[in-house]
């Protein structure tokens, strides 16, 4: 690939900066520039998204919580970290967001011991924890809201 | 490879069944704009990829969506659960269920079959990733389109969620496109493919 970037060349009229020679006819979605603000896990979970900005939705109708199963918890953190790392695809060199995120993960993974010792394996890998195989006991995502506190 | 959690996204706790909601909403299951074209475009799209950053939204956001197909699946089978032929024939629902009963089909609200057609894959790697954030709006214009038509707040709650996910997407898509045209010859990044042939 041909490093033709602005910086290295004189403006002519197919790069640099708009209005007076943009790069025409390629996309132009603005970049997010921070990771700062970010809503709390919970919150982050019930709006679809870790950041303040780019939560749009439909009129002024906007999630308060969500459905009260014993997973919340896990959910919120583990999605939290998720969408921080699809930000970080985008960033990878954005030390500041990899930091959250590494606190992130050893959360999800406290969080995801604390719920496989109650109430069974989400992966085989939990099996570890387990005296037998109970893979098919804990509960299917799909029913009801799963195992409720015993 | 994949490995499977035992976990949904989102948690889903649809109190009452009712069909009537089940009929369209499984369009996000296996329609145009639904969440299994929307993996399988992404997931199949990667290998042609260039770019390591591409190679890995692509990764990230396809597997995001297998979850989300299977979200729709959890809210059709929470909506269609435990109904007599009755309800199911007051309903409407009986059209789908003669031939899958209540078991997931991936259709389109209209009855149709998914279709890979409804996906682009070209290997080109601006017509694919401009072809995914129009993909992220239909998702969402879709969900919106649903948000206007449902009534249950248990179910509503998920989809705003899921619409979310979509405007997300569609933002990271962008930015990822934008990296990879920086890279392109700007006086001309149709003329460079990167994808084929390789360099």
């Amino acid at each position: 690939m041909t490093d033709n970037s602005p910086s290295r060349e004189p403006c002519g009229h197919k790069c640099g900066m708009l209005p007076s020679c943009a790069p025409l006819a390629t996309t132009l979605v603005p970049p997010q520039t921070d990771a700062d603000p970010r809503y709390e896990p919970p919150k982050a979970l019930a709006r679809g998204t870790l950041f303040p900005g780019l939560d749009l939705p439909l009129g002024n109708i906007v999630n308060q919580d969500t459905a009260d199963v014993p997973m919340a918890e896990l959910m919120a953190i583990d999605f939290a970290a998720h969408d921080l790392s699809l930000y970080l695809d985008t960033h990878p060199t954005d030390m500041e967001a990899f930091a959250v995120y590494k606190d992130l993960l050893r959360l999800a993974e406290e969080g995801n011991r604390r719920y496989v010792q109650r109430y069974g394996p989400i992966c085989k890998k939990d099996l570890v924890y387990s005296d037998k195989y109970n893979w098919l006991n804990s509960p299917w995502p799909w029913d009801m809201g799963g195992r409720r506190e015993a | 490879m994949f490995v499977y959690e035992k976990k949904l996204q989102y948690p889903i706790r649809i109190a009452r069944p009712n069909a009537k909601l089940a009929k369209f909403i499984i369009s996000q299951y296996g329609g145009p704009n639904g969440e299994l074209g929307a993996s399988m475009r992404y997931l199949s799209q990667r290998f042609a990829m260039p770019t390591n950053e591409l190679k890995g939204i692509l990764t990230d956001i396809g597997t995001e969506e297998l979850s989300h197909l299977e979200m729709v699946g959890t809210i059709i089978h929470q909506l269609t659960r435990n109904l007599t032929p009755e309800q199911i024939q007051a309903q409407g629902f009986d059209t789908y269920f003669v031939d899958h009963t209540v078991s997931m089909f991936p259709q389109a609200a209209s009855g149709e079959p998914w279709n890979a057609i409804s996906i682009g894959v070209s290997g080109d790697v601006i017509a694919d990733l401009t072809e995914d954030m129009a993909a992220e709006q239909k998702a969402r214009a879709t969900y919106d389109n649903i948000l206007r038509l449902c009534d249950d707040p248990d179910v509503n709650n998920v989809i705003r969620f899921l619409r979310e996910r979509e405007v997300v997407h569609f933002q990271r898509f962008g930015e990822a496109l934008n990296k990879a045209t920086e890279k392109l010859d700007q006086s001309n990044v149709y003329f460079m493919n990167p994808a084929y042939p390789r360099n």
